[in-house]
């Protein structure tokens, strides 16, 4: 790689091209650039903009169901490429924006426990990440600065690490309540450590609990991307082009990629070229994008002489207990966001019937409209032949009156063991707005996964029960909960079962690198974006420090 | 979408059959959800607008249990249009609000570097003395 200052004009060729500018392609682009080196960024979406989210309006809850819904099948826009999911249990969820995914999600930061990094050594199960928590924790504690957790230090559920850079946010009525059952049974619980800073921090406004996190935050508060890392790659001469959506990585007669072919805003077809490609278009685009750079050198699709790409998709089942209390909780201000966490069951006890376990984050009720359609399941179904005015009516107002401002839920995140059954593949019909085949999800629930919630569910109304509640309502593995899309190009030392290696360099392809959460041997139990961006930082470093012996085409 | 004044009177007509009068609570037509909370419902979800439309349509203001009902057993996909609108509508009215108490999303002041009771109070130093939950990476 040259090393030459940023700046690059169009379609020149640069050191580095990077494919994604969610979490980890922005961490790669902030530390390639201000190490000097040219980097080009393609990103789908556009720039997410604060005044379009709907969190400040009358309608928020509507427009979330809809517009702003996680789900891209739903939303239906043209950025958004369709996922084809009829023989997937869950559906996946992400964004197309500078941001990526993170626009939207809930800023649980939880970073991987050691444990995670070695369930083939503790558990005999799965495989063991090539490095360690002590390896990565390094990298975690220089990211931590850049997001602006807030936080509070000393959570036993974890090895003692530097402290966050900002204090705790409020636990609020509803964590309290939350707190009230924890205690009772002597079970772990800590203040909810999030992607959103207490005070101003790093071009964030500080969170003023608004409980709109999860439709984009109107107050700049919740750390994404586009606010904390992309001004200081631009500032460095990182190029980001968006509205560009990648269709194939382009590979040369030795074998190494050239560069990419994009589809523009105006449908023309552009060439990026690179010394080095770094793909970061999260567990299912990543795949996609592999699967769709077939060339006669690869004809299975890029750095799959494996065949391990689009294997092992994982997604983390999800679960949810409501508990209804008799005290008003203030259910609609956030965070939104977990106001407490706890890990009581996070580790492995094969006694209970299955390996692994889960976290619990506790989260507010929400606004009148969402107590009437919890997690996205119709409360109301009248029965054939039953009247509507039967299951609506008065029924409507005796739900809203025991529920809205009463409640809190408890999300349930087990960890997902990979199987190869689980895949990404490509849809032979199905495609996006530009005419470029969208992926097929086929995922199965795990048996594991549905003894580890059931499991989970049962000890969370425990939990409720304990803080006084007088109605629990649990809805089991809810479908639309396809957040954490990992494991679909794994990393490992035997090229023969993997794609990359522990610094995300292709097997087959020494200057195509991916540096996302596709590349993850196990996923954990917890929300994985501290750890897809701190693997990327430690990555990156990597890359940097090694540039002079990068092969580049 | 613009909607005559006979069509609103038999949104509100429907919509007082899902959401009637309750002790305190107004009915959906005495809230005033067939005007702007209608049209700002509507103007959020024009995705729903063709399946709005043609629920409304199927709908009588003479026979309105009569007309919902059937809505409900022969087309759903209207039925929840028509449901969801009004619901959202009724919700979002400042009288209901106030009723029910939900001020809209607020930003609440706080002092993020006030003390919180659970460090004072002990709950939390009990979870500490608890000690560690994690299991440390094996060494070796």
């Amino acid at each position: 790689m040259s090393g030459k200052t940023g700046g690059a004009r169009r379609d020149e060729p640069v050191d580095v091209l990077i494919v994604g500018a969610g979490p980890s392609g922005a961490v790669a682009a902030r530390y390639l650039a201000a190490a000097g080196l040219s980097v080009v960024a393609l990103e789908q979406g556009h720039w997410p903009d604060a005044a379009d989210f709907p969190g400040r309006k009358r309608e928020f809850e509507l427009a979330a169901q809809k517009r702003w819904h996680p789900n891209p099948n739903v939303r239906d826009l043209p950025r958004d490429y369709p996922v084809e999911t009829s023989a997937s249990d869950i559906n996946p969820l992400m964004y197309a924006a500078v941001g990526g995914s993170t626009t939207l999600y809930a800023g649980h930061w939880t970073p991987f426990l050691p444990s995670d990094f070695r369930v083939k050594t503790l558990d005999g199960i799965a495989d063991d990440w090539p490095f360690t928590y002590e390896d990565l924790l390094p990298s975690l504690e220089e990211i931590e600065r850049e997001v602006g957790v807030s936080g509070l230090p000393g959570n036993p559920a974890y090895p003692p690490q530097r402290a966050f850079p900002t204090p705790p946010l409020p636990i609020g009525k509803a964590g309290r309540k939350a707190v009230e059952g924890l205690d009772k049974l002597g079970w772990h619980w800590w203040p909810g450590t999030n992607a959103m800073p207490s005070v101003p921090y790093n071009g964030l406004n500080p969170c003023v609990r608004r409980g709109t996190c999860m439709t984009g935050c109107p107050e700049g508060a919740k750390s994404t991307v586009n606010i904390t890392f992309w001004p200081h790659a631009i500032r460095s001469g990182a190029r980001l082009i968006t509205g560009a959506r990648v269709r194939e990585i382009e590979v040369n007669d030795q074998g190494l990629a050239t560069g990419a072919v994009y589809i523009d805003e105006n449908g023309r077809e552009r060439r990026q070229r690179a010394a080095v490609v770094i793909v970061c278009a999260n567990g299912i685009g990543t795949p996609r994008l592999l699967l769709l750079s077939k060339s006669k050198r690869f004809p299975d699709g890029l750095a799959n002489r494996s065949g391990m790409v689009g294997k092992r998709l994982m997604m983390h089942p999800f679960s949810a207990v409501l508990g209804v209390f008799e005290d008003e909780l203030d259910g609609w201000m956030g965070p939104f966001g977990q106001l407490v966490e706890s890990f009581e069951f996070y580790e492995t006890d094969a006694s209970r019937g299955f390996m692994r376990g889960a976290k619990w984050g506790a989260m507010p009720g929400g606004g009148p409209l969402g107590v009437t359609s919890f997690v996205g399941s119709q409360i109301f179904s009248a029965g054939e032949g039953g009247m509507v005015e039967d299951v609506w009516g008065e029924n409507l107002h005796k739900l809203v009156a025991r529920r809205f401002n009463h409640c809190l839920v408890y999300g349930i995140i087990g960890e997902d063991l990979p199987e190869e059954s689980n895949q990404v593949v490509l849809d032979p019909e199905l495609t996006d707005s530009d005419g470029v085949p969208a992926p097929k999800l086929l995922y199965k629930v795990s048996q594991n996964s549905h003894d580890m919630l059931r499991f989970h569910v049962a000890r969370c109304t425990e939990a409720v029960e304990a803080a006084g509640a007088i109605e629990t309502v649990v809805v089991h593995q809810v479908r639309d909960t396809g957040w954490h899309l990992l494991g679909s190009c794994r990393m490992g030392e035997d090229a023969a079962t993997s794609v990359v290696d522990q610094w995300g360099r292709s097997h087959d392809v020494p200057n195509l690198y991916i540096f996302d959460g596709s590349t993850f041997p196990t996923s954990g139990g917890v929300n994985p974006t501290a750890t897809i961006m701190s693997v990327a930082l430690r990555q990156v470093r990597r890359l940097i420090a090694q540039r002079h012996l990068q092969e580049a085409a | 979408m613009l909607l005559d004044d006979a069509s609103r009177a038999k949104f509100a007509a429907i919509a007082d059959r899902l959401i009637p009068a309750s002790g305190k609570m107004p009915a959906a037509s005495s809230a005033s959800v067939q005007h702007a909370m209608l049209d700002l419902a509507l103007q959020s979800r024009p995705d729903l607008t063709e399946d709005f439309t043609r629920g409304l349509a199927a709908c009588s203001a003479d026979a309105p249990s009569q007309s919902i009902n059937a809505l409900f057993r022969e087309d759903r996909t209207g039925f929840n249009a028509v449901n969801l609108i009004a619901v959202a509508a009724y919700y979002m009215t400042d009288e209901v609000r106030d009723l029910i108490g939900y001020p809209g999303q607020e930003s609440p002041a706080y002092d993020p570097h006030e003390t919180p009771d659970y460090l004072v109070d002990g709950t939390l130093e009990r979870v500490v003395r608890r000690g560690p939950l994690y299991r440390p990476t094996p060494r070796g």
